[in-house]
């Protein structure tokens, strides 16, 4: 129970120190009020091209996307697109730095649980990705003029609630697995690239070819996503998205589980070749 | 007498520290920068065909100073003249005679090869393509490199990064060659090496300037040595005529243990010879005492200390050193 | 003078040589636009197809080449990019490298910094707007036409108009504490606000000044007329003029602040701050 209690705390100080970063680079904020407004705003404004307000068009979307709200299908694609990009780069980069640092070599002399380190820094982006959620949502009010109902919103919150393990469980998975390849970045942007691509972040899913639908639908973001438009665009009720929901629970105990499976192998492997710090 | 190498009358650099918002410029606040001066007002002569040192501690306006001369900061007042140009008005053509190392290892690309590095300088330094391939190669050969010119460079150790830089240096074959910190971070043998390779530039006739807060550095290897401090030279000599200013022969550092008042002691020790530093941790008194022979200054020193109610436990005598001049004018030692 | 002109090139050739080090960030750098632009945007603009005819870009454009409006926008793109990445925001990487300062020791002139990235640049945007238009004859349709090579004029003065904003760009990123979000920003905005993604039409009021005194507005406007016979914003004829005169303004524009940036450098003694 002590050490339970321990890990507890040594978690906490985790998120801790990671929200002090993002207090420390003004600019980090302002891209979390800037970025969220303006891409997806690029994109409906690419909707609104492509369709050049031709009847047909907006129609033959709706069939494809399932709800004739261009600007409402891009948001909520784009608010995963976010919500992805910081999963990726926070703990990838989190753990990274720590790992040349030499630092998380410090964190594995202590008796905390090796879990700490890999689940610790995805935790504290739990803070700026809400805001995200909040700025794009206030967004799509005064520029498109959509509102959601109430209810919508209350089900578009549990479904992003229970979203929350299988999301961090993919950012800790990226992050174990980061460690080998050293530079961060551009394996940050093909995994992200590979998620836009698979999941519905800014076209329909229909569009992709047969293959590329089956590997979409192994993946979490896709479910997710679909759902909230689902409910927020379509007036789905829990009901529609209940099996949905269990299927991405069931993906988040197994990809967590691999997470912490791949950061194990990597600290048996270090601990053989005693090279923590360098791969 | 030819033009000196390099020439400088009261050159002041002024800095600002903190910054001005564009909200406090648009309301035309106060500036309340906090300004302070790195260089004030020094005066230099360096001499074609000599080793020239820098010599102070961190923070003391020496890489300023330098900085002036290669065209990389604008001074706030005082005049400049490298190989007699003005740095002000003809900045490239200080810059085309000039061979400068000022922030060694992180300035080359860790990516390309000693080689490949020293080719892209090349075209920069506007070495013509049919003398790049001889020029480089004795640039290699002069900071002892050849065998390993077409390794990546992050594959070297710090002190051969530190030799390739000096070796980009050269590239312009400049007559004046200057050196912020050659050695800072080197071990012995490397420093030894990058010492060596400094006294062979002066062998081929070109004027070397360099700074340094290591006094053995500057002892050993410059023929002059301007010690600078709080941005102003305070002495500027050879160093052996450096040394002599302090009028002692030795430098006895002495540890008493003394357990009340220590004034008594240091009257008695300063009625023979200089103190130029003592310093007081709990019950042990540390004291340099600069004299002129330490045969009869360290017996008088006991007897000195005994009358105080004082012991002497520890006892070392050494020749004078910079550190000793520089102690003796600031009343700090370089290190502090 | 010829010495200025061999620093450049020799600046040009150690940038690719310098990239073509870096493997993964190569790759990822051709692979960005792929997933970041072009397939998603065709995807989103085909789901708007009715009867596989993109009708509702025909009534925006006047003409329904999904492909090639994407690419030609990404070609502009690109140039954009190289302005703000490869010759502005590289040299600032240089200065937290600590590269810079030996680079500025030598005589060659410090406007020959942004000119020999470039001119690197340049050479890297042939190549991978290369690679991604062969992606897009194999895979997504794309069709070229001959009088594409009309709009050539204009595409060359977008890049000599970019290089003048690039100089003003270099002058602000190493004066500046958060190039990197700067660069970001406004290399985004840069690109949207000249009708890369969507007409400039479609933007909103108080952008649409903005967008008419970008160069590249004109520039991507010319290259669909010509390319795809889209309707034209202007006219060709008063787009080139357009043209010319912003590229005549940027270019001096640049190379004057990047002076000045330089000036407050050495008064103020930034070069190697990192």
């Amino acid at each position: 129970m002590t050490l339970l209690v321990a890990d507890l705390r040594a978690f906490v100080a985790a998120v801790r120190k990671e929200l002090r970063q993002v207090r420390r680079y003004p600019t980090l904020l302002l891209s979390i009020l800037f970025w969220p407004v303006l891409l997806p705003t690029a994109w409906v404004l690419m909707g609104r091209a492509y369709s050049g307000n031709d009847p047909q068009a907006l129609e033959a979307f709706a069939q494809r996307a399932g709800s004739p709200q261009v600007a409402g299908f891009v948001f909520v694609g784009y608010a995963m697109y976010m919500w992805l990009s910081t999963l990726l780069w926070g703990p990838g980069t989190a753990l990274r730095t720590e790992q040349v640092r030499g630092s998380l070599e410090a964190v594995f002399l202590t008796p905390a649980s090796r879990l700490v380190p890999l689940f610790g820094p995805g935790a504290a982006n739990i803070l700026p990705a809400s805001l995200n959620f909040v700025v794009m949502g206030v967004a799509l009010w005064l520029l498109f003029g959509f509102v959601p109902t109430f209810q919508a919103t209350l089900w578009t919150l549990v479904i992003i609630v229970l979203g929350v393990p299988a999301m961090y469980a993919i950012g800790a998975l990226f992050a174990a697995s980061v460690l080998r390849f050293g530079e961060v970045g551009p394996v940050v942007q093909l995994v992200r690239g590979i998620f836009v691509l698979a999941c519905g972040i800014t076209f329909p899913v229909a569009m992709l070819p047969g293959w590329a639908q089956v590997s979409a639908w192994l993946l979490p973001p896709t479910y997710i996503v679909e759902d909230i438009r689902r409910v927020l665009l379509q007036g789905a009720g829990p009901a529609d998205v209940t099996e949905h929901v269990i299927l991405v629970l069931a993906m988040a105990v197994i990809t967590a589980a691999a997470a912490a499976m791949v950061f194990r192998a990597l600290e048996t492997s270090a601990r053989r070749t005693g090279m923590l710090s360098r791969f | 007498m030819t033009a000196p190498a390099v020439e400088t009358k009261d050159l002041v650099k002024v800095f600002e520290r903190g910054r001005r918002t564009i909200w406090q410029r648009l309301r035309r606040e106060p500036d309340r920068r906090e300004r302070f001066s790195a260089v004030d007002g020094i005066d230099l002569r360096v001499e074609t065909g000599e080793i020239f040192g820098l010599l102070g501690p961190n923070g003391a306006g020496k890489t300023t100073t330098m900085k002036m001369l290669a065209t990389l900061l604008i001074p706030t007042s005082g005049s400049i003249r490298v190989l007699g140009i003005d740095p002000l008005e003809r900045p490239r053509d200080v810059r085309a005679r000039l061979g400068a190392m000022l922030s060694g290892e992180r300035s080359l690309y860790w990516k390309l090869t000693a080689r490949e590095n020293l080719e892209y300088f090349a075209a920069l330094y506007h070495v013509s393509p049919n003398q790049t391939r001889a020029r480089i190669e004795r640039a290699l050969a002069a900071v002892n490199l050849s065998d390993r010119a077409d390794d990546y460079v992050e594959r070297y150790s710090t002190g051969m990064r530190q030799r390739l830089a000096l070796a980009r240096a050269l590239l312009p074959d400049p007559p004046l060659v200057i050196l912020d910190e050659p050695t800072v971070g080197l071990d012995p043998q490397a420093s030894r090496d990058l010492r060596d390779r400094v006294r062979e530039l002066r062998a081929q006739g070109r004027t070397v300037l360099l700074t340094t807060h290591y006094m053995e550095e500057a002892d050993q290897l410059c023929d002059r040595v301007a010690i600078i401090d709080h941005g102003r030279i305070v002495a500027l000599d050879t160093p052996a005529a450096l040394k002599r200013t302090i009028r002692a022969e030795e430098v006895v550092h002495l540890e008493l243990g003394i357990d009340g008042d220590d004034r008594t002691v240091l009257e008695h020790l300063g009625r023979m010879a200089t103190v130029a530093r003592s310093e007081r941790t709990n019950g042990t008194l540390a004291v340099t005492a600069h004299c002129a022979s330490a045969r009869d200054f360290v017996p008088a020193a006991f007897d000195a200390a005994r009358s105080a109610g004082a012991t002497i436990r520890h006892v070392e005598v050494v020749p004078v050193t910079l550190e000793d001049v520089f102690l003796s004018l600031t009343g700090r030692a370089l290190r502090e | 003078m010829i010495g200025d002109v061999r620093a450049a090139l020799a600046i040009a050739r150690k940038d690719i040589r310098n990239l073509s080090r870096y493997r993964i960030a190569v790759a990822s750098m051709a692979f960005t636009p792929l997933y970041q632009f072009v397939i998603p945007a065709f995807l989103f603009g085909a789901a708007f197809a009715v009867n596989g005819r993109a009708t509702g870009l025909t009534a925006t454009l006047g003409t329904d080449d999904l492909t090639g409006f994407i690419f030609l926008g990404g070609v502009v793109a690109g140039i954009v990019s190289t302005a703000f990445w490869g010759m502005a925001m590289s040299i600032r990487n240089e200065m937290d490298m600590g590269t810079l300062e030996p680079s500025w020791l030598t005589p060659t002139s410090h406007e020959m910094f942004v000119i020999g990235r470039a001119i690197g640049g340049m050479l890297f945007l042939i190549l991978t707007q290369a690679a991604l238009f062969l992606f897009g004859i194999l895979f997504m349709g794309l069709r070229l036409r001959p009088e594409m090579l009309l709009a050539l004029p204009a595409v060359l003065l977008a890049l000599l108009s970019m290089v003048g904003i690039a100089y003003l760009l270099a002058g602000i990123v190493l004066l500046i504490r958060e190039a990197n979000f700067f660069i970001d920003t406004a290399n985004f905005l840069f690109v949207t606000i000249s009708g890369v993604s969507f007409p400039v039409t479609l933007l909103p009021g108080v952008l649409q000044p903005i967008a008419l005194a970008l160069p590249t507005t004109y520039a991507v406007d010319i290259l669909r007329v010509q390319a795809l016979g889209a309707r034209p914003l202007f006219g060709v004829g008063i787009e080139y003029g357009l043209l010319v005169a912003g590229t005549a303004i940027a270019y001096p524009l640049g190379r004057w602040a990047f002076a000045r940036a330089e000036r407050t450098m050495r008064r103020r003694g930034m070069l190697s701050q990192y």
